[in-house]
């Protein structure tokens, strides 16, 4: 699998890359800054772009932009944007160019190796895996909203976990019960959010992004924010 | 810094106090016109002489006082008191007159009065003057809020120095020392070794967090990254309520006004939620005419006051040094909105 990473720290840099060599993905480019990273995604095919959200020169959002950017020149184009920080606002507009492909993480989530690269995997694969903590504030505030109002407790809890981008089988591992029960709770979940009948990993993307969109407060409609350097 | 709820009285007393005077005048008309008809028909001494006399003094203390109010407002004492020194003697010197001249003893009186009227007119000539006055106040709040604003940074440099040695710091050394103890156990005991690397690992992460909690605390990142708009509209979103954003901010505002106007925001919306039971909650930001306008409502049950918590009385203290103001309106029932305003420049967008 052929990864590019943007990140400016060498430190972080290189131990990004050595920790994904040592997993079998392939380091195509290892960049400091935005525009490197366009030359080059535009110039080598890219399985997966993994990128901080502060580098030069603003040391602001620059990755968060660079990740949209991407996506807006390859549609789908699987992006993980990680953070020292993570906020729902970065989470919902990286989500407006689709959620598939889109990985949100906080940068902590790197120690926990096996389960940062299960879920760069699953990003390339078109995926949707949001940082615990955006999720647990997604959680705290859709248990009383329509359609979020019609789930059980266990299954927005299992819904969560599914936008952690947790497998079926790691959900059933993390709250003790057989897979055959997940898969029934995913069912339920499917049909009580009204998702249409599709390929299944499709309408996982989908679910998490009615979870996503359940946030929105009312009135505030879809407005775009202005992004620096667009 | 105007803290307080805002009361309307459009009740013009003096309208009604100068009807009261005009009554007056003509009843005392009446009055000495009755007296001066009754002596015509009877004749004798003229005694309505003493009647005019008790009728005049009220209205002249009372025009004389009239009189003084009308002057310029820092001049205003000088001229009731000269006023009524006026009338006093006026009034001493017609008992005079009317008790039949003799020995002038009105003379001591009326001194004295002047005496203490130019005492009163020294001390105002020697008064600093309003442009004088008004720089001496402005220094004396500058020196009260610039010593508020020291003190607000000591006391957060020594929080952060605290937050990081009792946090972070002391994970840090935690770590040190189970890397240090792996390292010994490298050959010999596999089992613990590899109990003390999982365990260096959560350490290291949880002083992540706790240095994420300090940076937070100093400056949230988004609020570098968006300007108080965006950092508004991301804090409205972590929050456990709705919260709607209207308005908005063409450009940025000094980094500092906006830092202190986003924990003004966030210690309003954190008391919504921890106290007021409201559904939702709104903010409205602007930036007008030099002025930085933000109002956070709710429709929650009110009561909210400045003694409820120290934590509205620190924001005011960051919001003073820049010359902000903030209201609270929240009568019991609700609804509750903080006004605050700042007065500041505001730079073009960035492009």
């Amino acid at each position: 699998m052929r990864v590019v990473i943007a990140e400016d720290l060498a430190l972080l840099r290189d131990g990004l890359s050595r920790l994904l060599r040592a997993h079998d993905f392939d380091v195509v480019a290892e960049v400091g800054d935005p525009e490197a990273l366009a030359a080059v995604l535009a110039g080598t095919p890219v399985d997966v772009a993994i990128m901080d959200v502060r580098m030069p020169p603003t040391f602001t959002n620059e990755g968060l932009v660079a990740a949209i950017e991407a996506r807006a020149r390859r549609p789908g184009m699987p992006v993980v944007v990680l953070s020292q920080y993570v906020q729902q606002l970065y989470a919902r507009e990286l989500m407006r160019s689709g959620a598939e492909g889109i990985g949100y993480l906080l940068k902590d989530r790197v120690a926990d190796v096996r389960t940062f690269v299960d879920a760069v995997r699953q990003v390339a694969a078109g995926g949707t895996v949001l940082d615990p903590k955006v999720v647990a504030v997604l959680m705290s505030q859709h248990a009383r909203r329509e359609p979020m109002g019609r789930l059980t407790a266990r299954e927005r809890e299992v819904l969560g976990l599914m936008a952690e981008g947790r497998s079926n089988a790691a959900i059933a591992a993390k709250l003790f019960v057989t897979g055959k029960a997940i898969d029934k709770h995913i069912n339920s979940i499917f049909m009580k959010l009204d998702l249409p009948l599709a390929h299944d990993d499709n309408r996982r993307v989908l679910a998490v992004l009615r979870y996503l969109q359940g946030g929105s407060p009312p009135g505030e409609g879809n407005r775009q924010w202005p992004l620096p350097g667009t | 810094m105007s803290v307080g709820i805002r009361a309307t009285s459009g009740w013009p007393w003096w309208a009604s106090w100068q009807g009261i005077f005009r009554f007056e005048a003509f009843v005392s008309a009446a009055i000495g016109l009755a007296a001066g008809l009754a002596w015509a028909t009877t004749g004798g001494h003229f005694w309505p002489a003493w009647v005019w006399f008790g009728l005049g003094v009220p209205l002249a203390l009372q025009g004389a006082v009239r009189w003084g109010l009308r002057a310029p407002k820092g001049e205003r004492a000088l001229f009731v008191h000269a006023a009524i020194s006026f009338a006093l003697a006026a009034i001493q010197l017609t008992i005079w007159l009317l008790a039949g001249l003799g020995y002038f003893w009105p003379v001591w009186s009326i001194l004295g009065l002047g005496l203490v009227l130019s005492v009163h007119f020294w001390i105002v000539r020697h008064r600093p003057n309003a442009r004088e006055q008004a720089l001496a106040n402005r220094v004396d709040v500058l020196t009260r809020t610039r010593r508020g604003a020291l003190d607000i940074q000591a006391a957060e440099l020594q929080r952060v120095e605290r937050d990081l040695h009792d946090g972070a710091q002391a994970r840090l050394v935690s770590v040190a020392m189970s890397l240090g103890l792996a390292e010994t156990l490298l050959s010999s005991d596999p089992d613990l070794l590899a109990e003390l690397l999982s365990e260096a690992r959560s350490t290291t992460l949880a002083a992540l967090d706790d240095l994420r909690t300090v940076m937070q605390g100093i400056q949230p990142p988004v609020l570098a990254d968006r300007g108080l708009e965006g950092a508004v509209r991301a804090l409205a979103l972590d929050l456990a309520i709705p919260v709607t954003v209207t308005g908005g901010l063409a450009g940025r505002a000094p980094a500092p006004v906006e830092s202190a106007a986003y924990f003004t925001v966030a210690e309003c919306l954190a008391n919504t939620v921890k106290h007021s039971n409201a559904a939702s909650a709104w903010v409205d930001l602007r930036h007008q005419a030099g002025l930085l306008s933000i109002t956070v409502g709710d429709g929650g049950q009110g009561g909210a006051s400045l003694d409820g918590g120290t934590g509205l009385r620190g924001v005011i203290r960051r919001l003073q040094p820049f010359d902000g103001k903030l209201a609270i309106s929240s009568p019991a029932g609700g609804p509750t909105t903080v006004t605050m305003e700042v007065p500041c420049a505001s730079s073009s967008p960035r492009t």
